[in-house]
Formats: C-alpha cells, structure tokens, sequence
C-alpha cells in the first residue's frame, strides 16, 4: 500500500473512535488500536525498500501555486520516527484503555491521540516545507487539547494554554525561518533543501534563518529558556503525557535537528547555538529535576535534560555526534515512555504523585517496582541498559572536540556533572518510592495494576534490556538505516557495549559514585537549595511577558486610541502631512511649477488677509462666542463672492451670497437650541499643538494650491464657451451648462434636493425642543420675539425682493442669474417674513404648501425634459427661438426657460420647508399653536 | 457618443441590485409590523438571484462599457459575487437579532443593498470618479446604519465619529483624486496608467496625488494611523450591522486598492510601495498589540480587522500578479472569516441582551458546543492555525512578500502574528475552559444555524483544500 495510507490510517481512526465509542467499553480503543497497527503495518511493508537504501515518495499535487504539494516521503530517518510513533503509540493506547476511568467517554480522547498521531507521522514523512510546518502546527494544537482534556483542572487548563503560546508561537517563527529556507533554495522541496546546504550555510540569510528555525525546535522540544512549558503540561493524563511529552512530539523538535542537518549543520554559530542551548538545558534539567518532588515533575525536568542531551550531541555537527542523538532519541522514548507509564500506574494506584507521600511500595507492588525500577537504571546510565550506551557516546563525543581550545575540559566536565544529577535523581525516584520507609497517608492502599495495564510497561522494558544488551543485533540496522537517511552516507560507528577501559568509562563510572553520593546528602541540597536560589522560573517569566504586552497595549490606547474625536484628528492630520511631505523632501521637489502667476493686486491681497483674518478670527471666537464666530464666517463668504467678482464671475458670487444668507440663517437657529454649557479650558500646550497643527495643514494645503497650478493645465472652459450660443442657446454659459450641458445633472439634483427636505421634514416631524430662556452671559432672551421695526421693514421688501428675484430668473439665460440664484433670494425673503412676523402671521397668510413647490417644480423641470422626447430628440434636449410680442419686441424663449422655472421652484420649496421646520423647533416660545404649512391641505 | 443597449447587458447586475433596492423600499410601504421579514425574504432571494446573474453574465475577455467608466474582468466577477454571498450570509445572521431589537424593518435591508450596490460599483469602476461614487454610496449607506439603534447612544457616537473621519478620508481621496486628473488630464484607469507611465516621476504633481490617494484607500481600510474609526465604530455599532461593515466592505476596499493604485497608477508603485510598507507594519503592530488589552470582544475583533489590513497590503506591497491574487485571497479570506465571528456573537445576544464582552463567550462550549466548534474554527483561522484557511491566506501573503527580496517584512509580520495568535487562543479558553456565567440553551432560526456552520466549516474546508479560491484568484490577476 502507498506511504499515504501511513498518515491517512490514523486520519480514519480518529474520526472512527469516536463513532464507536457507544458500542462497547472498549470500542474506541480498538478502532484507534486498529487502525495503529494496520498503519505500522503498512510501514513494515516498506522495510524492505527502506533497508535496501531507497527513499519512498508519494506526491501530489496541492496548491502548485506557491509549490505547496503533498509530498512525503520515507526514508530511514522517517521509518525510525514512524516506528517509534506508531510503535509507542500501540502501547500508549493499550495503556490509555485502563489508565482513563471507566465511566469517562474515550471516544473524544482517542480521537484527539489518533489525530496528534497523524500529525506527528506527518511531521516525520513530510517532504515538502510548507507541508511539514502544517503538521508541526498541529501537533501543538492537538497537544493543546489532550493537555487540556479535563478542563475542570485549573493546572490543566493552565498547562495547555502556556504549551500552546510557547509551541505555537515558535512554530510561526519556524513558518518564518521555513519561508526563508524556501526562497533562498528556490524550492519548498525537502530533496532541493537537503542538497543545498552549501547554498544555504553561505548565503547572507544563513543567521536568521537558522535562528528561525531553532526557535521552532526549542520551543518544541522545550530547550532552555523554553523548557517551562513542559512541567506545565504534565497536568495532562499520562498517557499523554507518555506518548506526546517523552516520546514523540517534544521529540519532532530534535528531529527537525536531524533533518536538517545536511543543511544547516557544521557552521560554528550552528556549534554555539544548539550546542550552547543543548548543553545548558542539560545541565538546568538535570539538576532541577532532583528537586522535584512531584513524580511526574521529575520526569519532566529529566525529560527536559535528555532533550538537551540529545540537541547538544546534533550542536556538535559532526556526523558521529548526530548519529549518537539519533540513537538517544531512541533509548530516551522506550525507557522514559515507560517511567511515565509506571509513574501512571502508582499515581493510578496510589492517588497521589508526591513522592514525599509515597514511600516503600516495593511490598504493595513489587513487579511493578522491579520493571520501573530497571528503566530508572536506564535512564541513569547503568551499563547493560540502553541509556548506558548512548551516554557513553555522548562522553566521548565531549572528548574530542578542537573547537573549544584551551577551555575543551570543560564539556566533559560538564557532561559528567549533568550525568551526576542523572543518576542522583534517578536514585531518588527508585528509593524514595519503592523504598524509604512507609508511604504517608495515601488516599487507596496500593496494589499491583491490571495485568493489560502493566504490558506496554513490560515491553519497554524488556527493549530497554535488549538493546542494552545485543546493541548491535537490535538497533543497529535502524540506527544504520537513520543515520544513512539523516546523513546520506553514515559514518562508521561501534555499539559493542564493551569498549574497554576508557576516558568514557571513566567518566560514568564518576557520574554513578557521585550521584549516589548526591543522593545521599539529599537533605542538605534541598534545604540548600529552597534557601538559596530563588524562585523564579520560565513560567513566571512568561506571566510577566504577558503582563507586559497588556501594559504595553494599554498605553498605547491611550496615547492613540483614546475614543476622542480630536485625539484622531490630531494623529490624522500629522500622518497626513508627514505622508505629503515625505515625496517633497524624497524627491527633492520644487513647488514652485514655473507657469507665472497673475501680478498682485492691492485689492486681492486685501481680501486675502481678509479672509484669513477672518478665519483665524472664527477659530478664536469659536471657543467663546459662537454668535461672533458665526460673523466671522459670514465675512470669509462675504470676501469671497467679492473675489468672484474681482475676478469677473458675477454668476458664482451672486450664488455664494445667496447660499451664505440661507447656511447664516440655517446656522443661527440651530447655534440657538445649542446648550451653553461651560466650555472647558483647553491647556496651552494642546492650543499651541492644535495652532501648529492647524497652520501647518492651512499653509500645505495652500502649497499644493499653489504647486498645482503653476504647472500647465488644459482648462475645460473653451469647449463650454464656444458652444454655448450655438447648442444651448445662452451667452451665460454658467446657466448654460446647468440647464443644458449638463441639464441631467441638475435635474438629478432637485430631485435630490426634494427628497432631503422631505427627509428633513420627516425627521422632525413631532420633534420640540425646549428653547433657551438665557442667552450668552445668562442674559435672558427679549420678551419681544418679532420686533415691531423690524416687522414692518420686512413687509414691503418682500414684493420688492420677490420682484428681484424673477428678474433674476428671466435674465438667467444670458446674463447673470438663474433659477438656482433665483430661488435663494426669493426663499431668503420669504424667511425674513417669518424671522420678523412669526410664523403664526406668516402661515396664515402663506398659502402655498412646499411640498406643492417642489412636486410642481419637479414637474415642470421633468415636463420640459421629455417635451424633447416629442420631438424625438433625446431627453432634456434644449430648443429655443424667438417671439414677437407686442409692445417688448423680439424675445428669447428656450426650453431651458422652464427648466429653469422647475429649478426655481424646488429650491423655494426646499428651503422654507428645511428652514421654517427648523425654526418651528423651539415655537413653544414664540408661539403658542404651530401650524405646519405642509399639514394645511 | 451613441448608446447602445447591449452595453448595460454586463451592468445587469449592479442593476438587478438597484431594482432590488427599490422593490424593498417600495414593499415595505405595504407591509403591516409582523409582515416586516418579507423584506428578509426578498432581500435574501434577490442577492441569490444577483450572484446567478454574475454567473451566468461573467466570464470571458475584459468588457469596457459605458463610455468607458464601467470595466468586467473576472476580477470584478469573482468579488462581486463574493460580495453578494457575504452579504447574503450577514442578513442570514441578522434577522433573529434586529426582531429582537424592532430593527426588522425595510429601511435595514434598503440601506444595505444600497452599500452592497455600491461596493459592487467600486469593484467594476473603470475610472477614478466612478469609483469614487461607489464608495460615497457605500459609506453613506453605513452611516446610518451605524446609527440604526437611534435610541442608542453609544450608536450616535459612532455614528457621528464614523462620518466625521469617513468624510475626511473621503476628501483627502478626492483631493488626490484631482491632482491625478490635473497630472494627467484623465480620470479613466487605462489613460491615466498610460500618461503615468508616460512621464512617470516627471510630474511631480502625481506624487501628492499618490499621496492623497493611498491615504484615502487605506482609510477605506482602516489601516493605522487611519483606523480611528474602526474600534469606536465597531463598539457603538449593532452587532448585525457591525457584522456587515466588517465582511464585504473590505473586499471592496481591496477592489478600490488594486482599481485605483494597480489598475491607474500603477506606474507609480515603486512610491506607494513605501507608503504601504509602513501602514503595513503600523498596521499589524498596533492592531495585533491593542488586541490584547480588549474585554469588548467587538472592540477586540476591530483591532484584529486593523491587524489583518496589514497583511492584506502585504499582498499589494509585493507589486507581482502573485501578491494580489494573495492580497484577494485573503481579503475574501478575511470576510468570511469577519462575518462569522461576528455571527456567533449575533447569535448569543438575545431580546435584551447585547454579547459583546469576552465573557460573555464563557463556557460556549457547555451551552452548545457545535457553535463553540465553529467559533473555535474561525478563531484559528484569524489566528493563521493550519489546517484553517487563515493559515494559507498568511502563508500566501508571506511567500509574495518574500518573493520580492521583503525578507525582513515578513520575519515582522511573523513575530506580530505570534502576538496576535494570543487573543484569539484567549477567546478558545474562554470557550472551553471556563465555567458559563449562565446555562441558557441557545436558540436561533435554522437559517442562521446553517449559515454559520457553513460559514464556520468553510474555514477548514477552505483550508485543506485552496487551490480552487486561489485559482480564481489567480485568474483574476493573469
């Protein structure tokens, strides 16, 4: 059967697990337990070709877009990974099934174990970058759940969210150091990336990619100053703890160690990084691991060590180091896989893991005892046990080694020590446990464990001895086969058990007398060390990482995100201007575009500092009087419907007048309802900040003015006025355009126009606000709200002003004027009516609904457009010609005449509806029975 | 110039969706209170029939109609049906919600449509004007609907903060939008790209009209410094309505990013490049970094959304057909993304009962753990998890930027993600770790049930398999 079917088999089970997990008791664990072996089986099939030296590969095709395929591959490293994961895997579910409590639902258990199964065979089999990176992310999201599998425990809940910020963190940092990896070998292909090591190791990148990487395996294989996660993650039930934190996933780290090696071994920041790391890990595990008292915090920390062990041997970079890391990884998984298992079964049993309460269970279990008790031996080091033999080649690794100097005594000095601990804590598991008087108080009264129970602890075991004993006839071909997949070609090495008299020897059999020794003055260490070292720890660490980043985040809310309007004002307006100065000053731009300007005139400049006398002035009086502000924006409109007309465009100061008499009206009612609350005092330095602020955007703005058009432009005008005579039948080309040119647009306009006043209307229909009593100063208003002078000035403007303002729509066409300009002014007198009268006065003698204007008005201005539709010309085509009328003579009548009158109509309308239902927001004040024109029909 | 019917046949529709509107507003007049979610079931019907339109219209050469102004290509295609479903999918959600808060009534789905036509304007502009209209209708629908609790205070601030910046930003984009046209005398795609190739640097004046102009996009975006809108916006803003701002409109955004910068003034991407390198990164630093400090998880989710702008510009910073069809990828990504948590959050709120905090996500998994499923699929996906989808968006992105020698931009966005990646795992916690503040059932229509799972699948579904989307995506930039 293809490789595929090696991950995919796992795949099926975890989902069948939970499927069956109603069945029967144990129905879950067979399907996982099946579809484990049947995996491992499938794997054994590919033996032979593995022995005989050929890699495996299956591909497909995934996302080829960014080289993305389903590529694995099974070469000898990845057949020992995939052994030893299916293999322990087996004996972890056999396990699991009488660990768990009966009543527990191990459907989603196994599931997750399968599921983590399958990454880590991914991990092992990947053969694409990209592709491995997805599986290594998964592994630290599985283990996530399975550490948090009962989230009643808070040390598990914990434990899984520390394991999974630590592990899943440094796997983005792996995407990051793999995306590199992948750019400087031009393919994400493992193939391409292991024959490119010397591309790799010589290119500028080399460092951070490496340090990239090594981030990934640190964290996951839980180095120094990562290691905290592990004992953290302990709070997991063991078999998870046996299966992801000793023999697999914390092994996936070093793996990518092994796998990598051809590529990015052999350098000296390779030596001082892993080996550095390694070697340091090594010795903090070893020695923290004495001082725990929780049996399975032991393991850990004894985990931890053997990790370091196993990175600084691949730190080395020498093909016998890496082998020898090869071959720990190895005897670490079968004797810690079942320490784990046996810490299981006395926690099971016992109830507790304290090892200052659990005392003397060789009597209660003493089968138990012995199996525990050899694979401690192992873990030790003692010889004719597995761990003896890859210890040895450790120690000699230590010996020969240049790059060192004069300093070279210290590894195998170091290493020996590390070995010392390993041993003192390996004694303290197997006498302070099963020997050391009588347990304490323990919940149940200990016994031997199921017989199914104690199996996998058995098997393990029984290998422990195997390899210890026949190296060469066990392990030796897989570790050949490993090493040839690792390497390419495998160096020559000797796992005799016997190598005769030497400085290795020598140097573990310090290591036994000293840790026993050590031991023995156990007492005197651990009051020692309680006394002397303090206690911080990675985890503690990491909380005030954490706590840091909140810090952090909160301060820069504050500084930025503050919910304040102006705060963003501020950081807008200063980014913006830092953006458009940024390609003056890169570019080395010149504002000045060449085109000369017009001469200076006195009276422009005049009206210049006028203006901006004017709206500085608005700015200073806005925070006190807003009346005053108000005039002073008046007198900015004002100085610029006379610059229209300085510089000759009659039409648009005649509508800038109009509109700033209709926005100062509209302006007044409302700064009237505004409450007048105190203004708080703004400090001086948010004035000045705001004043720099303020100035520095007017005075850019002006440049860009400025730069803008000094430079040569094509003006539009020409086309409008050449063809405004002859297509639109107007001199006043500005009318023209607005009725004619682009008579669409402004019938789309009133339309528009309509609609908002009626929006308006709607919103405040029903609405009464209470009007204020008090002016500014707390000056109470006039009693008098329609002024007698004022009254009877206003009424005989009105015709006057109605008068005007037809005149101005009449002459729209050809001179300055409009229907647009027209309306306002009649609109505007029309107000001033209601301002002087009131509006009772004024509503009864107004008898013209608005929204009659305006649907009238719409009317009109839609009527006349489809008229050019009976003439079969396209809508809002505009025809004229001439009349003779008695007594006036020849005149002018175009079509846009009417559209005008629609145009004049609605802005009437639209404007004493808005205005007059403004002001009829306070009537409780002026007066007593509100009448609403638009309610009058 | 003579007009020609046939022209409106690759408009239909953006017309359809304009009729649509219009049928909604004009029905609504006629339905009693407790006829009201006929509005739903039109709205919903008239999207599905909307994106069989661009189906069976799409596809094909580049079509220019409309003097010009209006361009299909199978970029405009792909995201104008991917707005159709986003926004079908966020009514989905909603409906239950405005019952609850006698927001069920035609103006909602009126005010949506509208947006959605205007983003669909966005997306087919062909010149800079027309994209400018869609935007304005776009945002000057979600204005109002910011406000459209209008009892609700935190609902007019944000209202009246959203205008006020959203009417900034218009105008810087305007005001670039003229210096383009006074640095080269058009204002359609294709002849302003050819006159920017032209002179290119020469004119100097482009510059500051570059300028304005990617201030204004990222603005539409959110990117920081121009993203003080968003969290307040986000906060303040009914949940439904939230859930629609945040989905389709940053496809759109992303349409007007590659239409007005690649498509027009592309020639100029070596000056934008800068620009968009420092949004970027402030973008992901600061979204990612504030993030962690939020209890409001509406609040928490914008600062994310500001987080992901980044990324989505590092598509566009890379310049290559690959970067935008990243870019694409993990902006439809990121809506779906969007409008699921979103959803979820919509789902747990009740009659008189807003979930907006983080704790209000307690316990999910007890109360019902098919939802605490799904949002723990979507959280991963925001997070960039594999196997999710979030994962290959970042992965897209990150590769094209590497591609084009950014190593170091990618190294900086790797190390924001790992930030970022702590929030969202805060809210999986929330879920499956801590005990429920209350044991009440959760109950929804069907309708909302199955959108968010699929919604909620489509993450993962997405993710093992993207070589379809990415496609697509691909094609659009070919």
């Amino acid at each position: 059967m293809s490789i595929g079917w090696i991950i995919l088999l796992p795949l099926c089970g975890a989902l069948a697990a939970p499927l069956v997990a109603g069945r029967t008791r144990a129905a879950s664990a067979w399907a996982a337990a099946a579809a484990t072996a049947t995996a491992l089986a499938v794997a054994l099939s590919h033996a032979p070709a593995v022995f005989a030296g050929e890699t495996v590969q299956l591909l497909y095709p995934w996302i080829p877009a960014i080289g993305l395929d389903l590529a694995l591959r099974l070469d000898g490293l990845a057949f020992v990974f995939v052994l030893l994961v299916l293999a322990i895997g087996l004996l972890v579910i056999l396990y699991a099934s009488y660990y768990l409590p009966a009543e527990d639902p191990k459907g989603r258990f196994f599931a997750l174990l399968l599921l983590f199964q399958t990454a880590m065979l991914g991990i092992v089999m990947a053969d694409n970058l990209l592709m491995l990176l997805v599986f290594w992310e998964l592994t630290s999201l599985t283990s996530f759940l399975l550490v948090g599998y009962d989230p009643s425990k808070q040390a598990a809940r914990r434990g899984a969210r520390i394991a999974l910020v630590i592990t899943g963190a440094g796997g983005l940092a792996l995407l990051a150091g793999l995306l590199l990896l992948g750019h400087v070998v031009g393919s994400y292909r493992l193939s391409d990336v292991l024959a490119a090591g010397d591309l790799v190791r010589g290119h500028d990148l080399y460092v951070p990619i490496l340090v990239l990487i090594l981030l990934g395996v640190f964290t996951k294989s839980a180095q120094f100053p990562f290691h905290f996660w592990l004992p953290g993650a302990m709070a997991a039930p063991t078999p998870v703890s046996a299966y992801l934190h000793s023999a697999t996933m914390v092994k996936a780290g070093v793996f990518l160690l092994a796998r990598f090696h051809p590529t990015l071994a052999g350098t000296e920041v390779w030596f001082y990084l892993v080996g550095g790391v390694g070697l340091t890990t090594l010795l903090f595990g070893a020695y923290t691991a004495l001082f725990k008292h929780d049996l399975k915090g032991l393991l850990a920390y004894s985990t931890i060590s053997h990790l370091g062990l196993i990175t600084f041997l691949f730190g080395l970079g020498t093909p016998l180091g890496a082998v020898a890391g090869l071959f720990h990884i190895i005897n670490h998984a079968i004797f810690k896989g079942s320490l784990f298992m046996a810490a299981g079964i006395i926690d099971h049993e016992t109830g507790t893991r304290d090892m200052r309460r659990i005392n003397g269970l060789w009597k209660y279990m003493p089968y138990t005892a012995t199996l525990a008790m050899v694979a401690a031996s192992a873990m030790a080091g003692v010889p004719l046990l597995n761990g003896f033999l890859s210890k040895e080649m450790f120690f000699d690794q230590t010996l020969d080694l240049d790059l060192l100097g004069g300093v070279a005594w210290l590894l195998p000095a170091a290493a020996t020590l590390a070995g010392t601990f390993a041993v003192a804590y390996s004694l303290r598991f197997i006498h302070d446990v099963f020997f050391n008087g009588e347990p304490v108080d323990l919940p149940r009264t200990p016994h031997e464990p199921p017989r199914w129970m104690r199996i996998p602890v058995e098997i393990l075991v029984a290998l422990c001895l195997l390899v210890g004993i026949l190296p060469q006839q066990t392990v030796g071909p897989f570790l050949e086969i490993g090493a040839s997949g690792m390497l390419g070609s495998p160096p020559s090495f000797d796992l005799a058990i016997w190598h005769g008299f030497n400085a290795p020897l020598v140097m573990s059999l310090i290591a036994l007398g000293a840790g026993v020794l050590v031991y023995s003055s156990r007492h005197w260490l651990f009051a020692t060390h309680d006394r002397l070292l303090p206690r911080t720890s990675g985890e503690a660490a990491f909380e005030r990482i954490a706590a840091l980043l909140l810090h952090v985040s909160h301060r820069i809310m504050a500084w930025i995100d503050n919910r304040s309007l102006q705060r963003y004002a501020v950081w807008l307006v200063l980014v913006v201007l830092v953006l458009t100065a940024a390609p003056l000053v890169r570019h080395g731009l010149t504002l000045d575009g060449g085109l000369a300007g017009e001469p200076v005139d006195g009276v422009s400049l005049v009206a210049a500092l006028l203006v901006a006398a004017a709206a500085v002035a608005t700015v200073v009086a806005a925070r006190r009087q807003r009346l005053l502000a108000l005039i002073m924006t008046s007198i900015v409109g004002l100085v610029v419907s006379l610059t229209f007309i300085h510089f000759s465009a009659p039409d648009l100061a005649l509508t800038q007048l109009s509109v700033e008499v209709v926005t100062t009206i509209l302006l007044l009612l409302v700064l009237y309802l505004l409450p007048l609350g105190e203004i708080r005092p703004t400090p001086r330095w948010r004035q000045i900040r705001d004043l720099v602020l303020a100035s520095a955007a007017g005075l850019g703005t002006a440049a860009l003015a400025y730069a803008m058009m000094t430079r040569g432009y094509e003006p539009i005008s020409r086309y409008f006025l050449e063809f405004a005579k002859p297509h639109g039948g107007g001199t006043n080309v500005v009318n023209v355009i607005l009725v004619d040119f682009r008579g669409f647009d402004t019938w789309g306009e009133i339309t528009v126009l309509g609609i908002a006043a009626t929006g308006i209307y709607a919103m405040l229909r029903g609405l009464r606000l209470k009007a204020p009593t008090r002016g500014i100063g707390g000056r109470p208003w006039s009693a008098d709200a329609h002024p007698l002078i004022l009254a009877m000035i206003s009424r005989p403007l009105l015709p006057l002003a109605l008068l005007v303002s037809v005149y101005i729509l009449l002459r729209g066409h050809n001179s300055p004027g409009g229907g647009f300009i027209a309306g306002l002014v009649a609109g505007t007198a029309l107000i001033l009516q209601q301002l002087a009268s009131g509006q009772q006065w004024t509503g009864e003698r107004m008898r013209l609904g608005y929204f009659t204007l305006i649907g009238v008005g719409l009317a009109v201005a839609t009527g006349t457009g489809l008229a050019a539709l009976i003439f079969e010309r396209p809508f809002l085509t505009s025809a004229y010609t001439y009349l003779s009328l008695p007594l006036v003579g020849k005149v002018e009548v175009a079509s846009a005449m009417a559209f005008d009158l629609g145009v004049f109509l609605v802005v009437v309308g639209t404007v004493m509806l808005i205005l007059e239902n403004l002001g009829r927001l306070t009537s409780g004040r002026t007066q007593t029975a509100p009448v609403s024109p638009g309610e009058e029909r | 110039m003579d007009f020609n019917a046939a022209e409106l046949i690759p408009v239909l529709p953006e017309i359809f969706i304009l009729v649509l509107a219009s049928t909604v507003l004009l029905v609504d007049l006629y339905l009693r209170d407790d006829q009201r979610g006929l509005n739903h079931g039109i709205t919903l019907v008239g999207l599905l029939i909307g994106i069989g339109l661009i189906l069976a219209l799409g596809g094909g050469e580049r079509q220019i109609v409309l003097s010009g102004s209006f361009v299909r290509d199978p970029m405009s295609d792909t995201l104008n049906a991917i707005i159709l479903l986003v926004a079908f999918l966020a009514f989905a959600y909603s409906k239950d919600y405005l019952r609850d808060r006698n927001m069920l009534v035609g103006e909602y789905y009126v005010l949506g449509l509208f947006a959605v036509l205007g983003m669909m304007i966005m997306v087919s502009a062909n010149t800079f004007l027309v994209a400018y209209l869609g935007l304005e209708l776009l945002a000057l629908s979600l204005y109002p609907m910011v406000a459209f609790d209008r009892d609700s205070k935190a609902g007019a601030e944000a209202a009246m903060k959203y205008f006020v910046l959203g009417a900034l930003g218009s105008g810087m984009l305007l005001y670039g939008i003229s210096m383009v046209y006074g640095g080269t005398g058009a204002l359609d795609f294709p002849t302003v790209a050819a006159s920017v190739a032209d002179q290119g640097l020469d004119n100097k004046v482009l510059v500051f009209g570059l300028a304005f102009v990617v201030i204004g996009v990222a603005f539409k975006f959110g990117a920081v410094p121009f993203h003080m809108w968003v969290p307040d916006t986000y906060q303040g803003a009914p949940t439904s309505v939230v859930l629609f701002l945040s989905s389709a409109p940053k496809i759109a955004a992303f349409a007007l990013a590659i239409r007005l910068m690649v498509d027009g003034l592309g020639g100029l991407h070596a000056d934008w490049q800068g620009m968009l390198i420092i949004l970027a990164v402030l973008s992901m630093g600061l979204g990612n970094l504030v993030a962690i400090a939020q209890t409001n998880l509406k609040r928490m989710l914008a600062y994310s959304t500001i987080s992901h702008v980044g990324f989505i510009f590092l598509g566009l910073i890379a310049g290559t057909a690959q970067g935008y069809a990243a870019a694409m990828f993990y902006a439809i990504v990121y809506a779906l993304m969007a409008a699921g948590a979103f959803g979820v959050l919509l789902l747990l709120s009740r009659k008189g009962f807003e979930a907006e905090n983080l704790d209000d996500l307690k316990g999910l998994n007890e109360r019902d753990s098919w939802y605490a499923a799904m949002m723990a699929l979507l959280m991963f996906s925001m997070a960039g998890v594999p196997p999710t989808v979030g994962f290959m968006a970042k992965l897209l992105v990150l590769e094209a930027v590497v591609r084009v020698d950014l190593v170091w931009l990618a190294v900086v966005a790797v190390a924001f993600s790992i930030i970022g990646a702590f929030y969202y795992l805060r809210v999986i916690k929330l879920m499956y770790f801590d005990k429920p503040t209350t044991l009440e059932p959760i109950t929804v229509g069907a309708g909302a049930r199955v959108a968010l799972s699929v919604n909620g699948l489509a993450m993962l579904v997405l993710g093992l398999f993207p070589a379809g989307l990415l496609g697509i995506c691909q094609a659009a930039f070919a």
